[in-house]
């Protein structure tokens, strides 16, 4: 893992040395920008069991189905397209570490751009006024969910980016893994109540996770489920790498 | 000395077809050695074998003593690799790609200024150096190219088609720069243009549908395949008593006169192996008392050979095909 730090730099360099780093970054925030505007909107009507930032966590399966493909897709398609891939692993590094860097760049920029949310918090904090003070725990343990999640889902944009030199075909690939883990998942969820296989169904849907974390319970299960997920992910996404070697 | 690149018995099949038959070649260290055949022949396929970014599917091959499978990271620290069509990171900049590429080879972090510094300078892209990769002309890409392959002061360079694309003058300075890096370093090449070969390298590898046909100085590959070559010859002489004279004499293999214009006869002379034999012409010529007004020695190129080597080996393949269809029949 000693050539991580070196890669990762490149990595963050390159999405900001094109456009593609702040047309995300743009897109997200007016996105999220705009979501923040309604559910503060909504919340003045009256009062009501919820708060702007649990509903704001509730939302976060809008940004990130266009986000993740987004910003996984060129990772390792371009670098096969344009064949820098052959420089890449014929220099000292091993297949796992470059792609480790490429999900780690990936994640440093999810991370950036939902920090940039934290001026919500501020802002709610500054005209809440003194009737209800913000509660920050929750605040933190919903951030700490849409890092986990997000990590997972990029890990998957990495591995569709692994599977063909086309940046759109990874793109469209990863957008229906993750249309399918986050969407579909849910709707199961919501068909099957009860039983085995629905308990199982609920166990993994990404929505009502988000929940749990948004109300501030951190359930170590699903941390562990997660990182363990994106390790095996990615594991999956070297072996396609090193696949040229047995082609 | 162990040589810096042993190949033996190397194959290598993709789905259904064989890019590399049983290839065996060694190179010592410090020659430059030119990896020369048509597309498609196996040079490039070679190359990324040696550099460890695909494995061979048989057969042995050790760069610097090292098992390039077995331990391909030691190999990767020896090698300085420029693959086919040279790809770069184009959305860096000259400096940044280098500084980038020479922490990646695990150049020492006090040494690496210093190192970006000097093979910027020694491939002549010191000016170039602020300016981004993708907004550069192709022979300074290239040698953007051989910097990085330079960074880490490797024992082998390993240079893929090093000057396709490139205008005549770039062609010339790269060929310039690459003679100069042999004298410090180990260097395979391919190529498909013969005269660089000839120009660049001080031995031969001629590689076609996955096997080698020859392996030697540019030299003795002329003496050995074409002897001596042919000699024209024009003479004010009689066309029978010059053509039977010419043939007559010891060092030549065959004769052919032709009548030119004005009484000159035309002779194209061809020589038999390791003879000359311009003073026999000469001299036969003084005492039959013909004047002679050309004598010059049209040397084989490697581009002859080339093709005589290719040819003869598609003949002999289209022959057992013959065989092959004749016994089904």
């Amino acid at each position: 893992m000693r050539n991580v730090p070196t890669l990762l730099r490149r990595e963050m360099n390159a999405y900001f040395a094109s456009v593609l780093g702040y047309v995300v970054l743009v897109f997200f925030l007016l996105v999220m920008g705009v979501t923040f505007a309604v559910i503060v909107q909504y919340l003045t009507r009256g009062p009501t069991q919820m708060t702007a930032m649990r509903i704001m966590f509730s939302m976060f399966w809008l940004p990130s189905m266009v986000v993740v493909p987004l910003i996984t897709m060129r990772l390792l398609a371009e670098e096969k397209r344009a064949g820098t891939i052959e420089m890449l692993m014929t220099a000292p590094v091993t297949d796992f570490e470059v792609v480790v860097a490429k999900w780690l760049g990936a994640v440093v920029l999810y991370s950036l751009m939902w920090g940039a949310t934290a001026v919500y918090v501020l802002i709610l904090k500054k005209f809440s006024g003194g009737t209800a003070s913000l509660d920050l725990g929750p605040i933190a343990s919903g951030y700490l969910g849409v890092l986990l999640i997000g990590q997972f889902l990029i890990a998957v944009g990495v591995l569709t980016s692994s599977l063909t030199k086309n940046q759109v075909a990874a793109g469209v690939m990863s957008f229906a893994m993750v249309f399918a883990f986050l969407l579909v998942l849910n709707w199961m969820d919501y068909l099957l109540q009860g039983g085995a296989m629905g308990k199982l169904i609920k166990s993994l849907s990404a929505f009502d996770q988000m929940e749990e974390f948004a109300r501030g319970i951190v359930d170590l299960r699903t941390v562990v489920l997660y990182l363990s997920a994106s390790f095996w992910v990615l594991f999956v996404a070297t072996r396609v790498v090193e696949s040229r070697k047995w082609r | 000395m162990q040589p810096m690149i042993k190949v033996e018995n190397l194959t290598k099949r993709y789905a259904g077809v064989t890019a590399l038959n049983g290839v065996s070649f060694e190179v010592g260290r410090g020659e430059i050695v030119g990896f020369l055949g048509p597309n498609g022949a196996g040079k490039s396929t070679t190359m990324k074998i040696l550099t460890g970014f695909i494995p061979a599917s048989a057969g042995q091959v050790t760069v610097a003593g090292c098992d390039v499978f077995e331990e391909s990271l030691e190999v990767r620290r020896h090698i300085g690799y420029m693959p086919e069509n040279n790809p770069l990171y184009v959305d860096m900049r000259v400096g940044e790609y280098l500084k980038f590429r020479a922490k990646l080879k695990g150049v020492a972090r006090s040494d690496r200024a210093e190192r970006v510094q000097e093979a910027m300078e020694r491939t002549g892209i010191a000016d170039v150096q602020k300016r981004v990769i993708g907004q550069l002309s192709k022979g300074y890409r290239q040698r953007v190219g051989l910097a990085d392959a330079l960074l880490h002061e490797p024992d082998l360079l390993i240079l893929d088609e090093p000057t396709i694309g490139l205008d005549p003058v770039q062609i010339r300075q790269v060929r310039e720069l690459i003679k100069e890096l042999g004298k410090q370093h180990t260097i395979l090449l391919s190529t498909h243009i013969l005269p660089e070969v000839e120009m660049t390298c001080n031995r031969v590898i001629i590689i076609h549908r996955g096997k080698i046909l020859a392996s030697d100085t540019p030299e003795n590959l002329r003496k050995t395949l074409r002897a001596g070559g042919v000699v024209n010859v024009e003479l004010r002489a009689p066309l029978e008593e010059a053509q039977s004279v010419l043939q007559a004499l010891p060092g030549v293999a065959a004769a052919t006169v032709t009548a030119g214009e004005d009484g000159l006869v035309h002779a194209a002379v061809e020589a038999k192996a390791d003879a000359d034999p311009r003073e026999e012409i000469y001299q036969a010529a003084v005492r039959s008392g013909w004047t002679l007004r050309e004598l010059t020695r049209s040397r084989t190129t490697l581009e002859d050979i080339f093709v005589q080597v290719t040819s003869e080996e598609d003949e002999a393949e289209e022959d057992r095909r013959d065989e092959r269809r004749s016994v089904l029949r």
